[in-house]
């Protein structure tokens, strides 16, 4: 079939040219249409149920993305003295200005209340600095006032006083690039001895997309540049090599445009989509250049080389490509979208390539001139400096084979011993480079103060008995009265929805209410209904506001978290300073009355709203804000696990539904969902792979050993991966199964080719041989091209892409090598088995 | 006496608003109608505060009122009977115009009286979208005023504060009746001039002679969230005793004012 499609293809070279441009150019039109995703959040399904969860909280307690602005001091007076604050002020009051920033919801000390004792049994009410203080003292009673108030001591001013904070909420993430160069604008306009920073993941994110667009620009076409380079060193011969240029060039054309035309997103995976077509592509296109390099002379008939060369590589070629596709097709068995997306396109862009490669060479060899070809004579790739060195190896690895195995074996223990010591971790402020400004910012600021990392632990309370009991209270003429009311309302109402429409109607009536029997009938049923939302309240209690304490407390001992704050710390501040504000007083009202009419005080203040970032109006769902200093996914896993062994050895607490969200929370969800993704698609392409080499070779011990050479590698990288403390992150976790399938490619040709030999020459020493000079010359040359395809990577800007350009030249370097050692060591110790 | 000072006044205030009105007359006119009407009075109220999610919360009170003089100084007492866990929760307000009002609270479930001193009267009244001074009446004297133009309906004010610092909005403007005097609709405007809060009267109505506010709302444009001032059976020249508006009140609210007259 393929000798028909060959004959085609060079009966009608400029068609296949024809289409291949058309090809690309409708493909490329439809990039314009990218649309960059920088949201870590998209590491889940939108589905997924802690990112439906965390959302939710989002909405339910008006939670915004932060910017979060740095003042520090290094002094020894610190952030406290009137030019610092002067300067705060100002660059506070100046940001509430711009366009996007949720002015009312802002937070910075010249934006929030203070409440404090003023002469016995008054109390003041004030903004806490609208005005900067005029000299020292009055910066020091300031300072006296922060320290007093929990929620914002270590949060808007650091434990040591040398930093300040100014959290600004934005209305959309998208802006957050604008908003913080308007805030880095309005720093530079204002006169402070402080040092400003600007950080937070809206920031860190935007930044992110900036950056994806470098990489992009540079390592890519640095990628290509590469390629370029190593073709012209092993072909010497600029329109030959045009040739695998152009396959590549189209064949990451054609995926970024029907990605992109498909709607995905490009995310920090698929931006990466073209460096690594960019090398694999041109694999196939090298296998038959040099093949053709070896087996043409000048004045041979053209087209018959170019069948023959075709024909004994159609095989090796389509199974190498379809090995290093299912690596990649692996990838969609993650339960991450973006990896997803990343697997399925790269693993199409290599069939893709594949066809390319098929059709477009033999087309473009075909009308190459004459004399083009001419220098390719001078080229005979089997006598390169690489080449000696390999056939070296080769004899080595033959004479040796025992030795080489044992060596292997050991290497292969310590690799097991290595990879139980990997350390699962990620935190997305780590992808940008130790010197980044983001980087800065966050390790200044989380030195400071209790940290910038948001999680949010989430209470409800138990809503079913307060209904069963309110419904057992009421009477036959009450219960009438409300299925009448309900019989218009929305029947898919909750019983909180529910109470607060009843609540609404009976009080409309009353309002309006002139007998006296209906007077007091309604407020019989109101006093019920009232009985049933006070249950319903339960973090307005005293006994569930002792919960978030006992819950604060051991957060606080773990040593894990720098601080949480919760409704609790609001009742007892406001509490105190109404009893005189004495420490001692720093505790709950007895009664949940008090409770409530100490809240009505806070919120007469100029932030009523603040409130509700902590509860539900109904007060039946609360929040703890919990501050890390880390983002580390490990961190934030230690303080799940620290709190789910808290919560069941707490029977009280059982009664509660509590529950995570935030970002940094949600961080170590898909790192979860990563790590068990990755081993389900590691293990599949495993299978499959090894499923196919067994029908390629036609037995199971030729199977068994084409996936040696890559399980080795494999192994060895993790283990080296746990042995250098690397953490395992998600650019590391990728890299196993896509690996997988290109590593295998070295194993299927070396097989292939070897047995192939021995056919001809029935000899293992003559096999081997003859192995070492052209086929594991042209295995190490891809390697090579590979290997170096992937380094532009080191240069690129974030980490993530360093990490893979590094691991992937590593990795190609390892298998390529691996698989020219143990392959011969193998074959010779199994010789009796397998060349025979 | 005052009845019939109040409607020469206001016949006053009309034919001048025929002739180009003297600006501080209006100001003045609208104070008194706003705050002012009767020597005393009484009404219950019920606040509904909505949230941009439609989450709603209710405040019912009772607001007694006693003028000391018109315009001048005045005293309110708040009491507060819904929800029942703030229920007896009282507010005394000493209002003056010359200086800071004396403000006291009292909150029975901690037993607890206290007096309030307040850096500004543009804080939240008990969480809703009001403010302390929608309520009590803000200083007619603290924004300069100007009529920007009338028409048969309404005078347009536009106010801009004397001390942009002690508030948030850059300046505010008004459409003020000509019939009753009631600011109909106040629009605050931040430093960009964009409507950020409004002040709306529903719904008017007739008491003893005076145009009564019986349902107003105030909007917050920026948090999306509302809150519906509702008035019942108001009552004007009940002839309340001084002692009504002392501290004694705070535990021992006047049960007889209280109730519906």
């Amino acid at each position: 079939m393929n000798q028909k499609t060959t004959d085609f293809v060079l009966d009608h070279p400029r068609l296949i040219f024809l289409v291949v441009l058309l090809l690309t150019l409708a493909t490329a039109a439809l990039i314009p249409l990218i649309q960059i995703d920088t949201d870590p959040e998209n590491m889940l399904p939108e589905s997924q149920s802690e990112r439906v969860f965390h959302n939710t909280v989002k909405q339910r307690f008006n939670l915004h993305d932060m910017i979060v602005v740095g003042a520090v001091n290094g002094s020894a007076q610190g952030i406290y003295n009137p030019e610092s604050l002067q300067a705060l002020l100002s660059v506070a009051n100046q940001i509430e200005q711009i366009k996007g920033v949720i002015d009312y919801d802002l937070m910075a000390l010249s934006h929030v209340d203070n409440i404090v004792q003023e002469g016995p049994g008054t109390i003041r009410f004030e903004w806490l600095m609208k005005k900067p203080p005029q000299d020292q003292e009055s910066a020091d009673l300031l300072a006296s006032y922060v320290d007093r108030l929990p929620l914002l001591n270590n949060t808007l001013v650091s434990a040591d006083h040398k930093a300040t904070s100014i959290y600004v909420p934005i209305a959309d993430k998208n802006e957050s690039h604008r908003i913080s160069q308007d805030i880095q604008r309005i720093i530079d306009s204002v006169k402070s001895p402080d040092d400003y920073h600007i950080t937070g993941l809206p920031v860190a994110e935007d930044t992110f997309g900036y950056q994806m667009f470098v990489q992009m620009g540079i390592s890519a076409p640095l990628a290509g540049l590469m390629i370029f380079l190593l073709m012209w060193y092993f072909f010497k011969n600029l329109k030959f090599i045009a040739a695998p240029m152009i396959v590549a060039m189209s064949t990451v054309i054609v995926v970024m445009g029907a990605m992109i035309g498909m709607g995905y997103t490009v995310h920090i995976m698929s931006s990466m989509i073209a460096i690594f077509l960019m090398p694999i592509a041109v694999v196939d296109s090298i296998h038959i250049m040099s093949e053709f390099v070896e087996k043409y002379q000048p004045g041979a008939n053209r087209r018959s080389v170019i069948k023959e060369v075709i024909a004994d590589l159609f095989k090796p070629m389509l199974f190498t490509s379809i090995t290093s596709s299912v690596g990649f097709f692996s990838l969609m068995l993650t339960p991450i979208p973006p990896v997803q997306v990343f697997g399925a396109f790269v693993g199409f862009g290599i069939i893709l390539a594949f066809v390319l490669t098929i059709v477009f060479i033999p087309a473009y060899l075909i009308v190459l001139k004459e004399s083009s070809l001419s220098s390719l004579q001078d080229i005979h790739h089997s006598r390169s400096r690489l080449s000696g060195a390999i056939k070296k190896l080769g004899q080595f690895s033959v004479a040796n084979s025992w030795a080489v195995t044992a060596f292997f074996v050991v290497v292969m223990a310590i690799s097991v011993w290595g990879i139980m010591k990997i350390q699962i971790n990620d935190n997305p402020v780590r992808w940008f480079k130790q010197d980044h400004p983001i980087r800065v910012a966050d390790q200044v600021l989380n030195e400071h103060f209790a940290g910038t990392y948001d999680a949010y632990l989430v209470l409800s309370s138990n809503q079913q008995d307060v209904q069963t009991d309110f419904e057992q209270q009421l009477t036959a003429v009450q219960s009438d009265r409300l299925s009448q009311w309900s019989a218009g309302a929305d029947p898919s109402l909750g019983f909180k929805e529910q109470l607060d429409d009843w609540m609404n109607r009976a009080e409309d009536e009353l309002f309006d209410a002139t007998s006296d029997e209906q007077i007091s009938q309604l407020e019989d049923l109101i006093g019920q209904l009232e009985v049933a939302q006070q249950q319903l309240a339960y973090f307005k209690s005293p006994s569930g506001l002792q919960q978030l304490i006992d819950l604060q407390q051991a957060l606080a001992d773990s040593g894990l978290v720098g601080k949480s704050n919760s409704l609790a710390d609001v009742v007892r501040t406001v509490n105190r300073e109404l009893q005189g504000g004495d420490a001692e007083q720093f505790r709950l009202p007895a009664t949940q009355a008090g409770v409530a009419q100490t809240l009505l005080q806070y919120q007469s203040s100029h932030r009523p709203h603040d409130l509700w970032h902590f509860v539900t109006q109904d007060y039946s769902e609360t929040v703890i804000w919990v501050q890390l200093t880390s983002g580390d996914n490990q961190d934030m896993t230690a303080v799940v696990d620290y709190l789910d062994e808290h919560i069941a050895n707490e029977p009280v607490l059982a009664e509660l539904d509590i529950n995570w969200a935030g970002k940094t929370f949600l961080n170590k969800v898909w790192q979860e969902e990563m790590v068990a993704g990755m081993g389900m698609s590691l293990l599949s392409a495993f299978v499959v792979v090894f499923v196919m080499m067994v029908l390629l070779f036609r037995s199971l011990l030729f199977g068994l050993l084409a996936m040696l050479p890559l399980t080795l590698t494999i192994s060895f990288i993790y283990g080296l991966i746990g042995w250098l403390g690397k953490d395992y992150d998600m650019p590391i976790a990728v890299l196993s199964a896509l690996t997988l399938g290109l590593s295998v490619d070295f194993a299927i040709h070396f097989i292939q080719r070897a047995r192939d030999l021995f056919a001809e020459h029935q000899d293992f020493a003559v096999t081997m041989k003859l192995m070492f000079a052209e086929p594991a010359a042209a295995i190490s040359k891809n390697a090579v091209v590979i290997a170096i395809g992937f380094t532009p990577l080191l240069f690129a800007p974030l980490v993530p892409y360093i990490t893979v350009g590094f691991f992937l030249a590593t990795i190609m370097a390892v298998s390529a090598l691996v698989t020219l050692m143990m392959l011969p060591a193998m074959l010779k110790i199994l010789n009796k088995w397998t060349l025979r | 006496m005052k009845t019939i000072l109040m409607i020469l006044m206001f016949v006053s205030a009309m034919s001048n608003a025929a002739s180009g009105t003297d600006v501080a007359m209006i100001i003045e006119r609208a104070n008194l109608a706003s705050f002012y009407a009767g020597d005393d009075g009484r009404s219950d109220a019920r606040m509904i505060i909505v949230d941009a999610k439609d989450n709603k919360q209710m405040r019912q009170f009772v607001i007694l009122r006693k003028d000391l003089e018109d315009g001048g100084d005045q005293r309110f007492l708040v009491v507060f009977s819904r929800p029942s866990d703030v229920k007896n929760t009282v507010f005394l307000v000493h209002k003056k115009v010359a200086e800071e009002d004396d403000r006291w609270l009292y909150l029975p479930a901690l037993d607890l009286e206290k007096r309030i001193s307040a850096s500004d009267n543009r804080t939240s009244f008990v969480g809703s979208d009001f403010f302390y001074e929608d309520v009590s009446g803000r200083n007619t004297g603290y924004d300069e005023h100007q009529l920007v133009k009338e028409d048969e309906q309404y005078f347009y004010l536009t106010s801009t504060p004397k001390d942009p610092d002690s508030v948030e909005f850059a300046e505010y403007s008004m459409h003020i009746d000509k019939a009753t005097f009631l600011p109909m609709l106040i629009e605050y405007r931040d430093q960009q001039g964009d409507v950020y809060r409004r002040v709306e009267v529903v719904e008017v109505a007739d008491v003893q002679g005076h145009a009564t506010v019986m349902k107003s709302k105030v909007s917050n444009l920026k948090t999306g969230g509302y809150t519906l001032l509702e008035f019942r059976r108001p009552a004007y020249d009940l002839g309340m005793e001084d002692d009504v508006f002392t501290i004694r009140s705070l535990r021992n609210p006047p049960k007889n004012w209280l109730n519906a007259q």
